[in-house]
Order: C-alpha cells, then sequence, then structure tokens
C-alpha cells in the first residue's frame, strides 16, 4: 500500500520529454572528445589515443610518446615481470620508487609472490630476508603486509588451498600495476584515473537519486546505454496484474 | 665496484646501472655501497672531462639516490667535489637527460644541512643555469612534453631549496623570477604548479619586503593574491597546501583584505586538507599553526571551522596506535608534536579557543603526554599548556583537577633543557595568586626546586624560575615569605639584578625583589639586613638611572616606592642620597606613561610620610600619621617638584592616567595651604 502511495506521488516522464529535454542541454562534440582522449591517455592506449586524434581532429595536451614508456612499465608488472618493471620505472625516473616507500615494497612484494608462484621457495626466502625485511623493519606500517606475503610460502605454489590465493591472483598484479601506473601518472602531471569512469558513477548516482521522485527512461545497461522507459504500465493492466480479480471475472 | 675501475666503458656503464637499480628505494643497499666507498670512486668518474655521458647519467643518478640516504652521505658528497660536476652539467647546452639527472641529484642534496650553506659559492653560479631553464618552460609548446616539464619542475625545486637565507631571497627574487613563476602557475600542469608554489613560498618566506613585491604582483588583470587564493581552493590536496602556504607567508603583512581571505579560504582549506585520507598532515598542522601565530582573528576563525575539535581528534587517533605494532610510531611522534605545537599557537591568545580546547579534553591530552618518552613531544606539551592556562579562569577551574602539577614538577628537573625550558615556562602561569595549584606546589617542596633551578646554566630556566619566584611572593603569607627568602636568598636576587647586559633575567630579578619588599615589612627587613643600605641604595641608583631599560626603571623605582612606602626608616635611606632622589624625580615627566607613572607612586610614597608628632618626636616612634605635615617637604619642594606637577597638568596631551597620580601626588604640596 505504501509502496503504490509512494509510486503514485511520482513524476511521470516519457522518452520523448526526456529526449526532448536532453536534447536542450547544449554538449559541445569537442567536450566529448577531450573526454574520450583524456581515458584513452591515462589507460595508457597510444595506437587508439593516436588513430582518435587523426580521426577527430582532437589534439592531445600530453605528448603521446610518454604513454608508451608508461605502458610497457604496466605490461611488465602485468606479465610478473617485476624487475625490468622497476629497472624501467628508474630510467624513467629514479625519485618514484626513492620517495614511495609503500609502493617500492608493493612492487619487491610482487617480485616475492611471482618467486613463490614460481615454485622458487629457496630464492623468495631468500629475497625476503635481504630486500623486504630490512624495508620492513624500516617502515613498520608495511609489515602486516610482508608477514601476509611470507605466510604464503607456508602453502603450495599453486595457491589453490592457500587462504592468500588472492595474493597469487592476476588481479593484485593489476593492483600492482595501477598503483605503479598512478604514480608516474601523477610524477606526469596527469590525473590518476581517467574522468570517465567517475562520469559513469556520477550518472548512477543521480539516476539513483532521480528514481525516488520520478519514472524516468534511465539508463540501466551502460554499455548499451539506452534509454530505458520506466514508467508504470496503463492503470487497468496494473490493477489485474496487482490483484489477478480481473482475470478470475474473465 | 671493481668494474667501475675497469678500462671498458661498457662494463663501467653496466655496473653503474646495476648499482642504480640496488640502490633505489633500499636504505640498506645504500648503505652497504656507502661503507665500499663509492661516493669517491663516482667523484673520480665525474671529475674526468672525457667520461662519456652516458655513464655520467647513470653516476650523476646514483648521486641522487646516495643523497637520499641522509646527512653523512650528503656530507661526503659535498666534500668530494661532485656537486662541481653536477652544476657544470646542468649548464645551458647540457645533455638534456643529464641535465635532468644533475637537477635531480641537487634537488635531493639540498635539504640536507651540511649542503644548505655549504652550496653557498656555487649560487651565483647555479641561479642563472636553474633560471636559463625554468624559462625552457616559457618557450615550451602547449603539449605536455615529459623532460622539458620534469626539468623545469625540478629547477624549480633547485630554487626554493636554495632559499634558506635572506640574501638568497632577494639573489634569487632580483633574477625577475616570479614573472616567470606566475606565468607556469596558470599553465595549470599539476607538478609545475606545486613547484612554482614551493618557490614562491621558499621565496616570501619571513622576508617582508619580497612579500610587498608579491602584493603588487598582477597577471593579465589579476593579483597574486587572487591567483594563490584560487589555487588554495583545488581539489589536488597537494597544490591547495602549496598555496595555503604561500598565502599563510604574506599573512605576516597584516594586510586587512587578505587576512579575511585566509580566514574565509584558507582556513577551512586546511581543515579539508586534515581530513583527506593517506594525506600527509604534519605539514598542514605546522601551516595551521603559523597562520595562527599571534592573530587572535584568524585564532577564532581555526577554532570555527573545527580545527581544534580535529587536532584533538588527531591525538586521540594516535594514542589508541600507540601499542600497536605495524605503525610508523616515529611520524607519530613528529604529528603530535606538531599538534601540540599549533593547538598552542592557536589557544595563545583567544580565551573562547582555550575554552574550546580544554572543553574537547585537551588537558587530558597534555598530562598524559608530559610522560612521553620523547622530549619534543614532553617541550610541546608544555609549550601547549603554558597557553591555555593563561586563562584565570581555566587555572581556576579545570587546572586544579587536571592532575598536571606532579608531572609538570618532574618535568623542572628533567635532563633536556628544552624540556626544562618549556616546563619552567609553564609554571609560571600556575604561581599566580588566583592559582589553586600554588599552594599544592609548596607543599610539593617547589622554592627548593626553584632555588636550584636559578642556579642553572641555562638563562632561560633561570629567567623562568625567576619569574616564578616573582609571581610565588604576591599574596602570601609571611610564613611562606620567610621561606622563600630563606632559600633563594636575597644575595642572589641582588646578584642577578645587578648583571650587566642580561636585561631579561634582571627584569624579572628586580620583580622578584620588588614583591619581596611588597606588603610587609619582614621582606624589607630581610633585604637591608642581607644587602646593608649602601648596597640597596647603590643598586636602586643603578637601575632608575637615566640610560638604563625601561622596563628595569619601571621594576627599580616600584622597587623603590615598595620601600618607601611601608618603612619611614628606610625610606629616609632612599631620601637622604641625592642622587638617587633627583634620578626618581626626573622621570616624573619621562614620555613613557609606565616610567613616569612608577616615578609618581615613588614620590607619592614619599610624601605620605608625615612629621612625628612632638611627643612621638620625644620617644622616637616611627608614625606615619604624626601630624599633617609631609616629612620630607623640604627636600621634594627643593626640587621644585610642585611646580613641575603643576606644568605637567596644564599638558593636554598628558595621559588620564598619568594626570591621575599627578593630582594625587601634588595634592601632598598643596595640603598645608587648604
Amino acid at each position: 500500500m505504501t509502496m503504490s502511495t509512494s509510486s503514485s506521488s511520482k513524476q511521470n516522464i516519457s522518452l520523448e520529454e526526456w529526449e526532448s529535454k536532453m536534447a536542450e542541454v547544449p554538449i559541445a562534440k569537442s567536450d566529448l572528445n577531450q573526454l574520450i582522449m583524456n581515458y584513452l591517455i591515462i589507460e595508457g592506449y597510444k595506437d587508439a589515443a593516436e588513430k582518435f586524434s587523426e580521426e577527430s581532429g582532437q589534439h592531445s595536451s600530453v605528448d603521446l610518446g610518454s604513454i608508451e614508456e608508461r605502458m610497457q612499465i604496466r605490461f611488465a608488472v602485468q606479465n610478473g615481470d617485476i624487475k625490468t618493471a622497476i629497472e624501467r620505472v628508474n630510467d624513467l625516473n629514479p625519485d618514484i620508487l626513492d620517495t614511495d616507500p609503500r609502493l617500492y615494497f608493493h612492487l619487491q612484494q610482487q617480485h616475492l609472490i611471482e618467486l613463490i608462484r614460481q615454485g622458487n621457495a629457496e630464492e623468495a626466502l631468500e629475497f625476503a630476508q635481504e630486500e623486504l625485511a630490512p624495508h620492513g623493519e624500516e617502515h613498520p606500517e608495511l609489515l602486516r603486509e610482508l608477514e601476509k606475503t611470507m605466510a604464503l610460502l607456508a602453502f603450495d605454489a599453486a595457491g589453490t588451498r592457500s587462504p592468500l590465493a588472492e595474493l597469487l591472483d592476476f588481479a593484485h598484479r593489476q593492483k600492482t600495476a595501477n598503483e605503479l601506473n598512478a604514480a608516474l601518472l601523477a610524477a606526469h602531471s596527469q590525473p590518476r584515473e581517467p574522468k570517465l569512469p567517475a562520469l559513469l558513477q556520477l550518472l548512477a548516482w543521480t539516476q539513483e537519486q532521480l528514481d525516488e521522485k520520478a519514472n524516468y527512461p534511465r539508463i540501466t545497461n551502460i554499455v548499451s546505454a539506452v534509454l530505458e522507459d520506466q514508467r508504470p504500465p496503463p492503470k487497468d493492466a496494473a490493477g489485474a496484474a496487482a490483484t489477478g480479480g480481473g482475470t478470475q471475472r474473465a | 665496484m671493481r668494474s667501475l675501475q675497469s678500462p671498458d666503458p661498457v662494463q663501467v656503464y653496466s655496473a653503474l646501472r646495476t648499482i642504480k637499480n640496488a640502490i633505489i628505494g633500499s636504505t640498506t643497499k645504500k648503505s652497504l655501497y656507502f661503507k665500499l666507498q663509492i661516493i669517491p670512486t663516482i667523484a673520480a668518474l665525474l671529475a674526468m672531462e672525457d667520461t662519456d655521458v652516458q655513464i655520467r647519467i647513470q653516476a650523476t643518478t646514483v648521486i641522487s639516490s646516495l643523497a637520499h640516504k641522509g646527512e653523512e652521505a650528503t656530507k661526503q658528497l659535498l666534500d668530494s667535489g661532485v656537486v662541481d660536476a653536477l652544476i657544470n652539467q646542468i649548464a645551458p647546452g647540457a645533455d638534456h637527460v643529464l641535465m635532468e639527472a644533475s637537477e635531480r641529484a641537487l634537488n635531493a642534496l639540498l635539504p640536507h644541512e651540511s649542503i644548505k650553506l655549504g652550496i653557498e659559492k656555487h649560487v651565483g653560479l647555479m641561479v642563472p643555469y636553474l633560471l636559463s631553464i625554468i624559462s625552457e618552460a616559457k618557450d615550451a609548446s602547449r603539449v605536455y612534453e615529459m623532460r622539458t616539464h620534469a626539468r623545469v619542475e625540478l629547477a624549480m625545486l633547485v630554487l626554493s631549496k636554495l632559499c634558506v637565507t635572506e640574501a638568497r631571497q632577494y639573489t634569487i627574487a632580483n633574477t625577475g623570477v616570479i614573472d616567470v613563476l606566475m606565468s607556469i602557475l596558470l599553465r595549470g600542469y599539476p607538478r609545475l604548479q606545486i613547484a612554482a608554489l614551493k618557490a614562491l613560498s621558499a621565496l616570501s618566506y619571513e622576508n617582508m619586503e619580497i612579500c610587498g613585491a608579491l602584493f603588487l604582483v598582477n597577471v593579465k588583470g589579476r593579483a597574486y593574491t587572487d591567483i594563490v587564493l584560487d589555487l588554495a581552493r583545488s581539489l589536488e590536496p597537494d597544490i591547495s597546501l602549496q598555496a595555503c602556504l604561500c598565502i599563510s607567508y604574506l599573512s605576516r603583512m597584516r594586510t586587512g583584505d587578505l587576512l579575511k581571505e585566509i580566514q574565509a579560504v584558507v582556513v577551512p582549506a586546511l581543515v579539508k586538507l586534515l581530513k583527506v585520507p593517506g594525506f600527509d598532515t604534519l605539514l598542514v598542522v605546522n601551516s595551521l599553526g603559523y597562520l595562527c601565530h599571534e592573530d587572535a582573528d584568524i585564532q577564532s576563525a581555526a577554532k570555527n571551522a573545527g580545527v581544534i575539535a580535529e587536532l584533538i581528534k588527531m591525538l586521540s587517533v594516535i594514542e589508541s596506535q600507540e601499542n600497536a605494532d605495524f605503525v610508523d610510531q616515529e611520524h607519530n611522534v613528529r604529528v603530535v608534536k606538531g599538534v601540540f605545537l599549533a593547538l598552542g599557537t592557536i589557544v595563545s591568545t583567544n580565551e573562547e579557543c582555550r575554552r574550546k580546547a580544554v572543553e574537547d579534553k585537551a588537558l587530558e591530552y597534555l598530562v598524559r603526554a608530559m610522560g612521553h618518552p620523547d622530549n619534543g613531544v614532553k617541550a610541546a606539551a608544555c609549550l601547549c599548556t603554558r597557553y591555555i592556562i593563561r586563562s584565570v579562569s581555566i587555572c581556576r577551574t579545570n587546572v586544579p583537577e587536571s592532575g598536571i602539577l606532579a608531572p609538570l614538577m618532574a618535568l623542572l628537573q628533567d635532563s633536556d633543557a628544552d624540556v626544562q625550558v618549556t616546563a619552567s615556562a609553564t609554571l609560571v602561569n600556575l604561581l599566580t595568586d588566583f592559582s589553586p595549584l600554588r599552594a599544592d606546589a609548596l607543599k610539593k617542596g617547589l622554592v627548593d626546586i626553584l632555588a636550584r633551578l636559578l642556579e642553572s646554566q641555562n638563562n632561560m630556566v633561570c629567567r623562568n624560575a625567576l619569574w616564578s619566584v616573582r609571581n610565588l611572593l604576591v599574596s602570601i603569607d609571611d610564613d611562606t615569605r620567610r621561606e622563600i627568602i630563606e632559600k633563594i636568598r636575597i644575595e642572589k636576587l641582588f646578584a642577578i639584578s645587578s648583571l650587566p647586559h642580561q636585561t631579561f633575567l634582571q627584569e624579572h630579578a628586580l620583580g622578584a625583589l620588588r614583591n619581596v619588599v611588597a606588603d610587609s615589612l619582614i621582606g624589607i627587613q630581610a633585604v637591608f639586613d642581607a644587602m646593608g643600605s649602601a648596597r640597596v641604595i647603590e643598586l636602586l641608583r643603578q637601575v632608575v638611572r637615566a640610560d638604563a631599560d625601561m622596563v628595569i626603571k619601571v621594576h627599580g623605582l616600584y622597587l623603590a616606592n615598595n620601600i618607601a612606602v611601608r618603612s619611614q626608616e628606610h625610606c629616609e635611606s632612599i631620601v637622604c642620597d641625592e642622587e638617587l632622589l633627583q634620578a626618581i624625580v626626573s622621570h616624573i615627566t619621562s614620555a613613557s606613561s609606565e616610567v613616569a607613572i612608577a616615578a609618581l607612586w615613588c614620590i607619592d610614597s614619599i610624601a605620605s610620610h608625615r612629621m612625628p608628632a612632638q611627643s612621638q618626636r620625644e620617644s622616637d616612634i616611627e608614625s606615619v600619621d604624626g601630624s599633617d605635615s609631609c616629612r620630607y617637604m623640604d627636600k621634594l619642594g627643593g626640587l621644585g617638584i610642585q611646580a613641575t606637577l603643576e606644568r605637567m597638568l596644564d599638558e593636554p596631551n598628558l595621559s588620564l592616567e598619568v594626570r591621575d597620580r599627578v593630582r594625587s601626588c601634588l595634592d601632598y604640596f598643596l595640603a598645608p595651604e587648604t
């Protein structure tokens, strides 16, 4: 009953009305292009960015050559080749790892994980003692993570039975790669994240707010971005569906 | 290390690259190579003119990383002469990658103490090189170019770190760099904006002339302050913080409009930064402390913006982590210290702020912090307490139950000099006549502790002990006065009162003596018994002479007054000394109303002694009210005081307080006629 009352107090907006209102909002194509270019640059799609720049005439405010180096570093982490990633970062900007102990630790931790994954327990132990333990002593706030990683040695390399399997998951490599990418972006005066996901989050939040006040054509599937009419069905049909009495009478 | 000596440049290059990748991020590896004497080897490589540029880049990067190790490595790097090579490598025309690596090394070296001033002889050469690099930004296209931007950013950071003396600030500002920095500030690249703001704040830090020049800067119709205030509103925490710092330094100009903007924009921006997760709040806390220094309006704005509550919340969070593992306790200690110092500044003048701090349980944290193992925290806690208990009402109501007395008294005997200084300074405020803790402190042996502190080699401790004695002597009973006189010793107070060129000690020793002789004959008698009349008069002559410091003169005049008013016998000693009497009289027309009032009180006290009645004269009994005529009228009249006082009353600009005193004095001279 309450639901029904609430629902009936909502404003109903038709697809036509909605589209006509939307058409009144001036959105420059160049702004949309800039949004896409920003996404391609931050996420490191260099070739796509170059093509998009050619086709849309949208000039990048960033030297596209700098994306290449950043992406090679990212790929190295994603492939588990941490040593190469570290060497490349040090060639690009040696201050990054010298001034960010947390990031340096996470790269070293990822290297340790890779050694464990490969079943090099002895090498992993040696690496942890020589590289990670002294770093942990200097930065006690990182010790918990070190302990957790070291616990991996107690389980089999496949990690399937390990309660710490998440560390061996590809997602963990991805997390480390993202952290490094964000640091590289910040070092290059670039935002740490593209604007597009934040805008989509804003869209979802706004729709949630609007849902309480109106029935309107909303975007449910972000990939297709189709406006779906959310208005309730005509009253008679709704009544039949709700009570079932109409059907009996027929 | 052996490969570094190889004649094969490929081997040298390869070894340097391996070392570089080993030491970056690793303090252990840095220490290892440091012990293996890598610095002289690298210095030798860089000193050779024919060293390949790729080898130079790797060697310079190794230096840059070693500089992060700390003071010891930096000192060795400076002594090895690598700085000359680094500066040559940033000269116009140098390889750009090498230039960037060299800037990085200089940027890493410069925060260290040994190099801050040790680099002085190179400044003249460095500044034009750096300016030339920074100017690249002006000519660069609008497209972000990684290497160019890195060089420009580093050049600005190096420049900012060179600004550690006023002379260097002027040298750098006079190159016209401010205009270039302003244009970079408007380009919109966060890293460059942060570096430009750092350079601008370093140039203007505690330099009123450069702050004044920045006020006049105008770019395309926008004032410097408007541009920087806009950046203070930035969503990027580092930009916002650096912009807030720039404005904080300008706040010392005390310009009305800017102070309003600080309250409206900068203070809320800093409060917001305190809440940014993962952001290092220490700089924010320090910045708030700097901003609130001696400005009651900004202190009030800080309170209204929730700074006090936020700072105390930080203390609470840190306390909860005290025994936890996996916490950077050293960092927490630095933050706690910063919080107490900032809180102390915010409550230093504003009563409402003090009240808010106490409501938020600041005293509880302060009492606990007085037992902290870190000396810096203990000293900061004392400082903050000192400012909070400046409040009479807090001192009367909240302090007695806070449990602060015992830890504070323990800190008076701390082995650390800074702790002793701040603890003894805090004690001063606990010993005022309205403080309920005064009696408890006396019971706990305070006078003995003060007597020991007076023997301290640290002048600040000694000063604070004298100040405490001075406060303790106000409104006390005779027994306590006797105890103080006995343990502190009049001779000691006399000796300090006579010290040449130690005004800050003299002031409080004289203040203590002034209070010893106030309100009671016991003190006067003790002073004359201990020192003899001649030495007392000699001291008075010395401290009231025309060229004495004003504060000393005021205390000296009140000392004379307190002696004169209570005892006719000792007043006689003052009046009979022509030089002293003339000096006192000369001060009644002093341009300083404080001195004039003190001198007029003296005259008033001397004139208050009456001629004894006949019977009393015969029995030689002292009386103040023996007859209507003034005992020293002839003496005072001979000095032309009446005419002087009458002339003073005719002066239209005479302050009301002085006028009041003049009238009161004049009554003695007019009385017989009326």
